[in-house]
């Protein structure tokens, strides 16, 4: 869980693509899920999904991440299936209609959500927000908060599972409690997180101010983002996604 | 050259002052130590220093802070950032960037270090602070310690004039904290950086300071030569600010024998006086 | 007491860091882990009080295998004071912080018998009680965890940098405090220290560390005067212990400033040699 948004360093073509590119990926694999309603062409976007995965060379990484998601699936499965009441009945209380619609939210969710965990794995996000200043002209600060929102997560996991672990040490049970009888032990804790938090995003709003943040420009990434051969092919790739999309 | 002119500072919201009617001179090529108990005001002083007091803390601000002749309060972040550079005390809160490379890259960038210059200043940086072997690593894969030396490689990689540090060796063993002191003295003697430093670490600090700034309560309540402020080593013992013990030692021994000893820093120095004290 | 039986423990996706350490800790000991940084010093008290599981060997507290019951359970018995006292403050009051510790392991005893012994801890740390932890200074909450711990009176007491970014008074304050409990209740302790003086003057047992194997135990005094064992693990001994061994010829027993200064003086004496 800790490392589920980390960068996987890599070479592969994925990796190689402009961090745009990969953004227009994920965004028209959106797109794509929200376009159509057929059930075989979500199935397909969830192909291409754990495909890219794997061109990727972050196939664990695609597993961990399609397990997780899973979990999420099937409650929301089982809770669309229960409570549609129309169409014909299959068996019990559950209809046709229902199963085919959970069926659609869920892999729409699962479609959706893969593409964005895994574009954090394959690109750094240095390199996200210095091309989407560069090559899309986003004003810095939003990019900043972006990469800065992004760099917290790992560092607030860290936190969460220090406090829980020093709570534990000393006789809270977490270790023994489950589900959400955990997450109610876990709540009052989020106060002095949120206390900690707050006071250390302060402090490192003040940290990138004396290392220059202000005097950062469009033209300040070391790095420079053109478009390959690899981009326009992945181009022709989402133009066509989006079509079939639309046709189907 | 710092200079500090009756310098008193209240936090926006906060009665007391955290700082009141300080007076600091910090020559260029100086290497001055801060030490005191927790809530002295040591970090209060370095912000004022980088302007983040008053710029970005705000409160009631009177008198001066000058950072090369430049008043600090028409001064902004950005032009005094290009003179001073800052390691957190919160290395934590210090880091932006995930992985360490970005982070050397994040200063070097913002202040238009040549394209051509940064690839060797990076590898400079990160092989002085002795962790050229992290470069790709995740900044979440790292221990404490080696993150606080990613925040100092950050830093020393931007070579400013001035360089302030708030406790940066507080997750590092004793070995690697002799070896950020000594690249700090080597610093300070090669290149003229003046090196301004709070510590906790006295006998670090002692070994490797050359004048000593003794804060409590908001207040200096001692400056000058480190041997010099040492010598007062029972008024600092009062305020809860710790001595060497070769300092201690030589201290029992001026009272025992009744005939001044000379201040020690370090171990040579005890040896010696002991030698030629027992002849 | 403690036992670790070969313990070996590596973290997911890298070598050991811990390999193969034994060692017995007896009732009323106190003890101290040296090692550099990434010597596996951490982590070895983690095992020691199961908040890590060993990958091969066992580790007994009281004869009881850690595998064998949840950490939650053995708060009662064991202590751990952590280097950031934040992780552990969790309530408005310095009251209800001890109050919560003790609801948490010696619910059974009672309202009425957890705020006595609550009153007790107050005035025995001269806390008010009123006091809110986030508004203490870093050393003060450090002394509201320790206060927290030590308020359910555990027989051991697992200190992992229980020091760090604390001043010299507050360093102090804890250390006194700890060694008060190891010598009138005889409460076992065990902790991490970078500061060698610290260990020096409280410790009275150290086990050297040096990536992640046990490489010396024994009294604290007679591990600093090893001059080969501590090059080995990358430690510097304390100042006294160090100019003692630079001098030899007697000094090397002194180490402390004052048993320092009267065998300095002693040899005047005899030599005769005038002030």
């Amino acid at each position: 869980m800790n490392n589920l948004f980390q960068y996987v360093p890599g070479k592969s073509v994925i990796h190689r693509m402009n961090p745009i590119t990969k953004l227009l990926i994920t965004i028209v694999i959106c797109v794509a899920a929200f376009l159509s309603d057929r059930l075989l062409f979500l199935a397909g976007l969830l192909a291409v999904d754990l495909l890219i995965g794997v061109i990727g060379g972050v196939a664990n990484r695609t597993w961990q991440i399609f397990r997780g998601l899973l979990k999420i699936a099937i409650f929301l499965f089982l809770l669309q299936v229960l409570l549609t009441r129309k169409g014909t009945p299959v068996f019990w209380i559950i209809t046709d209609q229902g199963l085919l619609t959970a069926g659609k939210v869920v892999l729409r969710l699962v479609v959706v959500c893969m593409p964005l965990a895994l574009m954090l794995a394959v690109t750094r996000i240095s390199d996200l927000t210095n091309a989407l200043v560069q090559v899309l002209h986003v004003p810095y600060q939003y990019a900043f908060t972006l990469s800065t929102a992004i760099r917290f997560i790992p560092q607030f996991m860290e936190e969460m599972s220090g406090i829980m672990e020093a709570q534990t040490a000393r006789g809270v049970a977490f270790d023994k409690a489950r589900g959400l009888k955990k997450f109610s032990m876990i709540l009052p804790l989020c106060a002095p997180l949120l206390i900690s938090s707050v006071r250390r995003t302060d402090q490192t709003a003040a940290a990138a101010e004396v290392r220059g943040f202000r005097l950062r420009t469009r033209q300040s990434g070391y790095k420079r983002y053109p478009f390959t051969g690899v981009d326009f092919g992945a181009f022709v790739f989402c133009g066509a996604l989006l079509a079939a999309a639309i046709i189907l | 050259m710092i200079c500090f002119k009756d310098l008193s500072f209240t936090y926006k919201g906060e009665k007391a002052p955290a700082l009141s009617e300080i007076n600091l001179t910090v020559e260029d090529g100086g290497f001055l130590g801060i030490i005191g108990p927790a809530g002295a005001g040591k970090t209060t002083l370095a912000r004022a220093i980088t302007g983040m007091i008053p710029h970005h803390y705000t409160g009631d601000f009177y008198g001066s802070v000058a950072v090369n002749g430049l008043d600090t309060v028409d001064t902004s972040i950005d032009e005094i950032s290009r003179m001073v550079g800052m390691v957190f005390q919160d290395v934590e809160s210090q880091i932006i960037s995930p992985l360490v490379e970005d982070e050397i890259l994040y200063g070097l960038e913002n202040f238009g270090v040549p394209r051509e210059e940064i690839p060797q200043r990076m590898a400079e940086a990160l092989q002085k602070v002795g962790i050229a072997d992290l470069q790709e690593r995740s900044i979440a894969s790292l221990s404490g310690g080696q993150r606080q030396k990613v925040a100092i490689a950050s830093i020393i990689a931007l070579k400013p004039q001035v360089l302030v540090l708030d406790e940066p060796t507080g997750e590092l063993d004793p070995r690697s904290s002799r070896q950020i002191f000594s690249l700090l003295k080597e610093l300070n003697e090669e290149q003229g950086i003046t090196v301004i430093l709070i510590e906790q670490k006295i006998m670090l600090l002692c070994e490797f300071a050359k004048q000593l700034a003794v804060v409590s309560g908001g207040k200096i309540i001692r400056q000058g030569n480190t041997r010099d402020v040492l010598a007062h080593a029972d008024e600092l013992q009062a305020l809860g600010v710790n001595c060497p013990r070769v300092t201690t030692l030589s201290r029992m021994l001026s009272e025992k024998t009744g005939a001044a000893q000379p201040v020690c820093i370090n171990l040579e120095e005890a040896e010696k006086m002991v030698r030629r004290l027992i002849g | 007491m403690i036992t670790l039986e070969n313990v070996s423990f590596a973290y997911a996706d890298q070598g050991p860091s811990v390999q193969d350490v034994s060692f017995r800790l007896e009732k009323g000991e106190f003890a101290a882990i040296l090692g550099a940084n990434g010597a596996g010093k951490t982590t070895t008290v983690r095992l020691m009080d199961g908040l890590l599981k060993p990958t091969s060997g066992r580790v007994l507290i009281n004869d009881m295998d850690t595998v064998k019951s949840q950490v939650s359970e053995r708060a009662r018995k064991v202590g751990f004071l952590f280097q950031n006292p934040d992780r552990q403050i969790c309530k408005n009051t310095v009251r209800e912080e001890i109050l919560f510790g003790l609801r948490t392991v010696r619910g059974d005893e009672g309202e009425e018998a957890l705020q006595a012994r609550t009153d007790e801890v107050l005035k025995d740390f001269h806390f008010t009680g009123d006091e809110e932890p986030f508004s203490l200074s870093r050393g003060q909450r450090q002394r509201v965890a320790l206060a927290s711990i030590l308020a359910v009176e555990p027989e051991i007491l697992i200190l992992d940098e229980p020091t760090t970014g604390l001043d010299y008074l507050e360093c102090c304050h804890i250390m006194d405090r700890i060694r008060k409990m190891n010598e009138e209740k005889q409460v076992t302790v065990i902790m991490v220290c970078h500061d060698m003086e610290v260990v020096l003057d409280y410790a009275r047992r150290a086990l050297v560390m040096a990536g992640g194997r046990l490489l010396a135990d024994g009294p604290v005094k007679e591990i600093f005067r090893n001059t080969e064992l501590m090059e080995k693990a990358s430690i510097l001994p304390p100042q006294m212990i160090g100019l003692g061994l630079r001098l030899g010829d007697g000094f090397e027993n002194a180490d402390t400033p004052e048993g320092m200064a009267e065998a300095v003086m002693a040899r005047r004496g005899k030599g005769g040699a005038g002030a």
